[in-house]
């Protein structure tokens, strides 16, 4: 086990490093952050020039990369080209809002994705499972930004219930964290249901229904139990690219959270934000990874020799 | 539609048949209407021409938001479902529109489902640094942000509809690859295999004669997930303005350029949602059946 | 039979619930239109809650408020009501003395400015010659040097202190648009004694400046708020108590925040949105013609485009009327040279070229140009109207038998990257407005060889028509000039100018005497609230 927990954390740091390489490299083959900066003013060729020189961005690649290498060890990203500010503070200052976000959106996708998918497994092939799969795949029905939209419509402009952007309390949570949840629950709502089902079939299940104990107890005992694995496993699996990859949802709803910092960081070609900010996301993901593994062989040993093996 | 059931019902001369489709329709209401909405969106691709009298590019900008015919006041209007921001037949574009959306669900897979598959097969069969490699490149891979991806792809190739092509089946190969990697290792333990290995399979007999056609049918059900999932990528794409070409047709393309509209030219925004809704839960609802078809214990 | 029945009705209603959700989000957005409509007759203003206090929506966050580190234009919009320069440009484009009572040329390189006295910074700090010299020489150097700003001020060679309350600009070469300069951007006067205390890091979050609010606080891509100023200088302003900007990037969102009276300035109404807002009884549309011009620029280099015939011909194949009354909704200005009527140098005598399909093609013909040859026209992908603006070039260059392949590429990998390399096919849409209103730097930059933005275009003659206007201050001489150079570029063609852009602002009827500003530098100070 501890060697196994080495040589993952030692696989860790190798992904870490390569990351770092393609996100350095990749983000310098697209246009240069120094013209972006001008807007409306002059960028003239003395001009880019100098500024090239001072964000020390006409030094050969390698001992740039070189320079964000170290910087990476010591977790200090450098300094945004675009608000002076170091880019530990920024990611730092946003991370109440991704995270509140991430959860809301998980929140939302188990009160929606559980009890559909266990009263559809339950009453499998009725039309409350019929109607009940097809209400948990509207979310992932359609592009994200449309539904985000739509929301807002209905819920900010028409009802006028909640608002429709920003981070300023629980109330502005609900509509972002709706469009997150219905995303994630069309995927868990079907994975509760099939694993409900792969014990429900099972011989215990149908002698203790037989022996008239209250069939929701029974399922709410063994069936319920049996969903909880994976779905742990796949919100640990989405939690990393949670709080990146929402990035459409924070840009329609105006919210401050990592996601958007990176995207904005791409658009100005903000490299020290970029680099910082995947780093930082990748990190986080591989280490949730980890540990989901981790506790997945913990939990259930079956896995080191393969799981499903009926 | 309901008239488009009845006639088919009465058109089916065998008993049998039709026994046995009101069976299936019992048995999997979803299953069917997945099939059934996947069909019209075929239907709608490949019968395109003959559905409709106008050209998908032919603009007008004298009718420019025109709206549908059966919601303009004036009467004046001969677009069925209005006319868009070019004052092009919004329904020939929505019919032209399948043929894309169709074509990027369905080739961005095969890319990322060829990828995936070899990648999964290799990584689960051999196991060991291969393993680890695979599923470290894996890793990689999803850490890096997909609209960075995009835009270093875009810079590099170009744009274009088979460049998003390209850049969707690139990236969700790891979908693929983790699923089948998790098979192969439960299937590697089995008898049969190790029975095929002391004949004297080679590596290649054995993955190709008895383990690729045991996963097959996970990699049809994810496959089909898959398209729904790219048709709606494909939106996003053009939201973050990395979308294709403005005079190619696709619903994303006119999901996205038209949200401003929403309020003052309504159909331009709904009647694309409407058509993406129908494909995408289609597609989805078949990959549901599909999945309790040949797999139901696949965990995703 | 009766089973089969069952099955049916199962299967029709299971069609029928689909088609319902389909219909019911559609009836959703119906109502919701209708709703915008209907609205005038509830009369309620959402907003008026509010009091004495606005808020506005901009659409990006400049991320520093520290004027010699950013270039853009929604940093203006906020930082114009912290910040003032020693001249002061009113919202009617005119230039009056700012933190400057006076400023007096004593020779073509030297200007003397007698500053206002009895001035406060925010913090308490007195505006003087110090503030004045400090301001300067940080944007010129080391720390300037990091930002876009510096570059613009590089004609001035150093600043003198004279006494308590004047001070003398050197210049190293004429300016002749210096003093418009001054009343914005990186001239504006910064605290010496603030920076140097607490930091340059500080400042980037925490401005202090002289202006009619001050910056309380401010959460990065979310708000920021600013408040009343008790010690402002012009008696009796400014009359709100708070402002506060917040940053909501996605236009249909921003729409709805105006819609439900969470805001009350909006920035950047699309032209889509336009009919919303006046269909909405509280709420009013204000429109505003701004510096900023779109052309489809000309890639010389590529053949045929090297062919003044050519260039000219797809000036008169496209209808440029018809796109800004349509697609723009008339929300735009059409324009003859690549400037807009704002600027200095602009010539009202050149018509922009008429729409002539006909001589479209009688010049293709001459210059050989085989029929469908294939253009290639590259756009950002992030603008939606320009997109449709694209399609209809495209349809009136088949008219003449010219086929367009659009390419809807990453906005800035096509400004920093496409365009400079000459990588953006036959043709690209450029926008382009300088915040100086002088042809000058627009002209410089476009059409002098080697500049960032020019990839191929050069002409012997408008080089040097563009140094001779730059070595004088005389206006008179120059405009001289710019009229040779734009009747010279008018007929050379290197681009298909489309049109003058208006801004659009929708406003909460609440606020009285508000004036959209032409160059997004929005002022607040004498707005009030009903």
């Amino acid at each position: 086990m501890l060697t196994y927990v080495i040589r993952r954390l030692l696989h860790t740091v190798l992904v870490v490093f390569a990351i770092s390489l393609i996100v350095f490299f990749a983000i310098r083959l697209t246009g240069d952050p120094v013209s972006v900066m001008f807007g409306a003013g002059e960028p003239t060729r003395e001009a880019i020039e100098e500024i090239t020189k001072n964000l020390g961005l006409d030094k050969p690649l390698y001992i740039q990369y070189g320079l964000f290498l170290k910087g990476v060890v010591t977790l200090d990203f450098g300094t945004s080209y675009r608000s002076g500010m170091p880019v530990t503070d920024l990611i730092f200052e946003r991370i109440g809002a991704t995270l509140a976000l991430a959860l809301g959106g998980i929140v939302v996708a188990i009160l929606i994705a559980f009890p559909v998918g266990i009263i559809s497994a339950v009453r499998r092939g009725t039309p409350i499972d019929f109607f009940g799969r097809i209400f948990s795949l509207i979310g992932i029905s359609f592009p994200n930004f449309w539904l985000g939209i739509m929301l807002i419509l209905v819920f900010a402009v028409t009802l006028k219930w909640l608002p429709s952007s920003g981070f300023d309390g629980f109330s502005s949570l609900i509509l972002p964290s709706i469009t997150l949840g219905m995303i994630l629950s069309g995927i868990l709502a079907r994975l509760v249901r099939s694993s409900m089902l792969e014990v429900m079939n099972q011989q215990y299940i149908a002698t203790a229904k037989s022996k008239g104990i209250s069939s929701w107890a029974v399922i709410i005992k063994h069936a319920f139990r049996n969903a909880l694995l994976p779905t742990i496993t796949f919100l640990g699996l989405q939690f990393g690219s949670l709080l990146g990859g929402a990035v459409i949802i924070e840009q329609v709803f105006a919210w401050p959270g990592v996601g958007r910092l990176i995207i904005d960081a791409i658009n100005q070609r903000d490299y020290p934000v970029i680099q910082g900010g995947v780093i930082f996301l990748a990190i986080i993901m591989v280490v949730v990874n980890l540990i989901v593994d981790l506790s997945y062989s913990i939990i259930d040993p079956r896995i080191k020799t393969g799981k499903g093996s009926n | 539609m309901t008239v488009a059931v009845k006639e088919k019902s009465l058109a089916q001369p065998k008993k049998s048949f039709w026994k046995r489709f009101t069976r299936f329709i019992k048995k999997n209401p979803a299953g069917f209407i997945g099939i059934f909405l996947v069909s019209i969106s075929v239907g709608c691709a490949i019968f395109a021409p003959w559905l409709t009298s106008f050209d998908p590019g032919k603009a007008s900008l004298v009718s420019r938001l025109t709206p549908p015919s059966w919601s303009d006041p004036t009467g004046e209007s001969t677009f069925f479902l209005g006319a868009d921001q070019l004052g092009r037949d919004l329904f020939t574009r929505i019919l032209y529109g399948a043929r894309i959306s169709l074509m990027v669900g369905f080739f961005g897979v095969l890319i990322s489902l060829v990828i995936g598959t070899i990648l999964g097969l290799v990584s689960g069969y051999f196991g060991k640094w291969l393993d680890d490699f695979i599923m470290r490149v894996a890793d990689i891979q999803l850490a890096f942000p997909f609209i960075l991806f995009a835009i270093v792809v875009m810079s590099i190739l170009g744009t274009g509809i088979w460049k998003i092509i390209i850049i969707l089946g690139i990236t969700y190969w790891v979908g693929f690859a983790r699923l089948i990697r998790g098979q192969v290792i439960a299937l590697k333990e089995q008898e049969f295999i190790h029975a095929a290995k002391a004949i004297g399979g080679t590596n290649f007999t054995v993955i190709r004669k008895h383990i690729l056609p045991n996963v097959l049918s996970s990699i049809f059900v994810l496959g089909t997930m898959y398209i729904a999932e790219f048709i709606l990528l494909e939106a996003s794409l053009t939201f973050l303005g990395l979308g294709v070409d403005p005079t190619i047709p696709s619903w994303g393309g006119m999901l996205a350029d038209s949200r401003n509209y929403i309020t003052t030219a309504w159909w331009t925004a709904v009647f694309p949602g409407v058509a993406v809704m129908f494909t995408v839960l289609g597609f989805n609802l078949l990959g549901d059946w599909l999945r309790d078809r040949f797999d139901p214990n696949m965990k995703m | 039979m009766k089973k089969m029945f069952k099955t049916r009705l199962v299967a029709i209603l299971a069609i029928l619930m689909l088609v319902l959700a389909a219909c019911s989000s559609e009836g959703g957005k119906t109502t919701t239109k209708t709703e915008g409509e209907s609205k005038p007759t509830s009369g309620e203003n959402p907003a008026a809650s509010r009091g004495n206090e606005v808020v506005v929506g901009i659409s990006s966050d400049p991320q520093s408020w520290d004027p010699i580190d950013t270039f853009l234009l929604d940093w203006s919009t906020v930082a114009n009501s912290v910040f003032e320069g020693l001249v002061e440009r009113t919202l009617d484009l005119e230039l009056k003395p700012g933190l400057a009572e006076k400023w007096e040329y004593t020779d073509n390189n030297t200007i003397v400015f007698t500053l206002r006295q009895g001035i406060q910074f925010h913090n308490g700090e007195p505006f003087n010659a110090e503030a004045v010299k400090y301001t300067f020489d940080r944007l010129l150097g080391d720390e300037g040097k990091k930002g876009p700003q510096y570059s613009n001020y590089t004609s001035i060679e150093s600043v003198e202190v004279n006494d308590e309350y004047t001070v003398t600009m050197h210049l190293s070469n004429a300016d002749p648009v210096l003093l418009t300069k001054l009343a914005g951007y990186g001239a504006v006067i910064v605290p010496p004694g603030y920076i140097e205390e607490k930091g340059d890091e500080n400042f980037n979050n925490n401005p202090v400046g002289t202006g009619p609010f001050k910056m309380t606080s401010y959460k990065r891509d979310q708000e920021a708020v600013l408040e009343k100023n008790e010690n402002y200088w012009k008696e009796g302003l400014p009359k709100l108590d708070k402002v506060t900007f917040k940053i909501i990037p996605e236009p249909s969102t921003r729409l709805a925040e105006l819609q439900t009276g969470k805001i009350d300035i909006m920035k950047r109404v699309d032209v889509a949105q336009a009919d919303t807002i006046k269909g909405t009884d509280f709420l009013e549309l204000k429109e505003v013609g701004t510096p900023t011009v779109y052309a489809l620029r000309f890639d010389t280099a590529k053949e045929p485009m090297g062919d003044v015939r050519v260039r000219q011909a797809i000036n008169y194949a496209i209808n440029k009327e018809e796109i800004i009354s349509t697609i723009l909704n008339g929300y735009a200005k059409p324009i003859s040279t690549f400037q807009s009527e704002l600027s200095f140098g602009n010539n009202p005598d050149l018509k922009p070229y008429p729409y002539d399909p006909e001589k479209a093609k009688e010049l293709l013909k001459e210059a050989g140009v085989a029929e469908g040859t294939a253009l290639d026209l590259f756009i950002p992908g992030t603008d939606g109207n320009f997109k449709e603006i694209a399609q209809a070039v495209s349809f009136y260059l088949e008219e003449v038998g010219l086929k367009v392949n659009i390419n809807s590429v990453d906005g800035t990998t096509l400004t920093s990257d496409l365009i400079p390399k000459g990588d953006a096919g036959h043709m690209y849409r450029n926008g382009w407005g300088g915040w100086t209103l002088d042809f000058d730097n627009t002209a410089y930059l476009m059409y002098y060889e080697g500049e960032l933005w020019n990839p191929s275009f050069k002409d012997e003659k408008v080089e040097e028509l563009l140094r001779a206007q730059r070595a004088s201050v005389d206006q008179t001489e120059r405009a001289a000039i710019f009229k040779q150079l734009t009747e010279l570029l008018y007929e050379l063609a290197p681009e298909v100018n489309l049109y003058q852009a208006v801004d659009l602002y929708g406003v909460n009827k609440r606020l009285k005497n508000f004036q959209p500003p032409n160059e997004d530098r929005m002022r607040l100070e004498e707005v009030t609230v009903e």
